[in-house]
């Protein structure tokens, strides 16, 4: 008798089961990750030769008065950082350019319209797109005083405080012009900012620098080859 | 012998209950039922096919803001951004209380005004 209660238990707890197998996925509402596809900005096969020209240091000027910036060589450090990332993860042919070369201007807008200057790099290095611009860092001192929620342990209610917050500010602003190596015209121009902040009075620079730059790696990236952006969003389920 | 025979009914209960669950996907008439069939198939990553079954959706139902929300984002996933932002309009303009496709609607907003400031152009656009 008990061996016929307990079969029949578990025959009903299958049947259960079987139906809630069966049941529609949940209803309502589901969130889904996609990743956006986002397409090269310029209009590229993807195995050009690509020349990296040095960019105008927009914070020239304020390196002799800020000790800070001049533990950076930003030209140097970005140039490396550019050509790593077009190396890993572009099909695009660095080429060399002669070290001695110099911009013909430091001002952007002329920069842009030196269609002469591109045209004679690009037929002299044999690189099809050429990459300049201008770049700019800043290292921000942002320490001071704010109001912070207080709770009593004494009677339990809310005050305000002021309290001393370090904190260090690493502001990057880089304009990109990209030329036709063949005819010398602009082809593209464009700019991205970054704005990193980080406890601490005395936050190291160059850290600082490559925080804005992976921040920035892929816009950057995505000026020559196709990336994807993570994104989040509800559909219906019914 | 009766332990026998409850299995068997449950098994064959079982049987009927999934046949049952299963049906709702062949009514290929019904915009609900290319939702739910689109939806499920969108959890995988399989894009495309749910971008086809929520167009059905909406062939079906024109005035459904579910179906337009589903399709819009299939077609963000696939990069048709223009088609996207018309139909998450188009959804909102059905149903502007919906709190999930306001949402999405913002974030879609969001990386479409930085994605055709940077290109200058809508991806997928006409």
């Amino acid at each position: 008798m008990v061996a016929l209660r307990s079969a029949s238990r578990r025959a009903g707890a299958l049947v259960l089961l079987a139906l809630l197998a069966a049941l529609p996925v949940s209803a309502g509402v589901a969130q889904v990750k996609l990743k956006l596809p986002l397409k090269p900005r310029l209009p590229l096969r993807g195995n050009e030769k690509i020349a990296l020209a040095p960019f105008v240091i927009a914070t020239e000027a304020e390196k002799a008065r800020d000790k800070r910036l001049q533990n950076v060589d930003l030209q140097a450090e970005f140039q490396r950082f550019l050509k790593k990332q077009i190396e890993k993860k572009t099909k695009l042919e660095i080429v060399e350019l002669p070290t001695d070369l110099k911009l013909p201007t430091q001002n952007l807008s002329e920069l842009g319209r030196s269609t002469e200057f591109w045209r004679a790099l690009g037929t002299q290095t044999g690189a099809e797109i050429v990459v300049s611009g201008s770049l700019e860092f800043r290292v921000e001192d942002r320490s001071g005083y704010k109001t912070e929620e207080y709770v009593s342990p004494i009677d339990g209610r809310t005050y305000y405080r002021q309290v001393y917050v370090e904190q260090t500010g690493f502001l990057f602003d880089i304009v990109f012009l990209v030329f036709d190596g063949r005819s010398g015209e602009k082809i593209l121009q464009d700019e991205f900012k970054d704005f990193r902040q980080t406890g601490g009075r005395r936050a190291d620079e160059l850290q600082g620098l490559f925080e804005n730059l992976f921040s920035l790696e892929n816009q950057i990236l995505n000026l020559f080859v196709a990336r994807d952006r993570d994104a989040e969003r509800y559909i219906f389920t019914d | 012998m009766r332990s026998r025979m409850f299995k068997k009914l449950a098994l064959v209960a079982g049987v009927v209950a999934m046949a049952a669950g299963c049906s709702s996907y062949s009514r290929t008439d019904k915009a609900q039922t290319q939702i739910s069939f689109g939806s499920s198939v969108a959890r995988k990553g399989l894009w495309r096919e749910a971008a086809f079954r929520f167009e059905r959706a909406v062939q079906q139902e024109p005035n459904n803001a579910r179906a337009h929300n589903n399709l819009a984002v299939a077609l963000e996933a696939e990069g048709e951004f223009a088609r996207a932002l018309a139909e998450y309009k188009r959804a909102l303009e059905l149903d502007s209380g919906d709190s999930y496709i306001r949402r999405n609607y913002a974030r879609f907003a969001e990386f479409y005004t930085s994605y055709t400031r940077t290109t200058g152009k809508a991806s997928g656009g006409p």
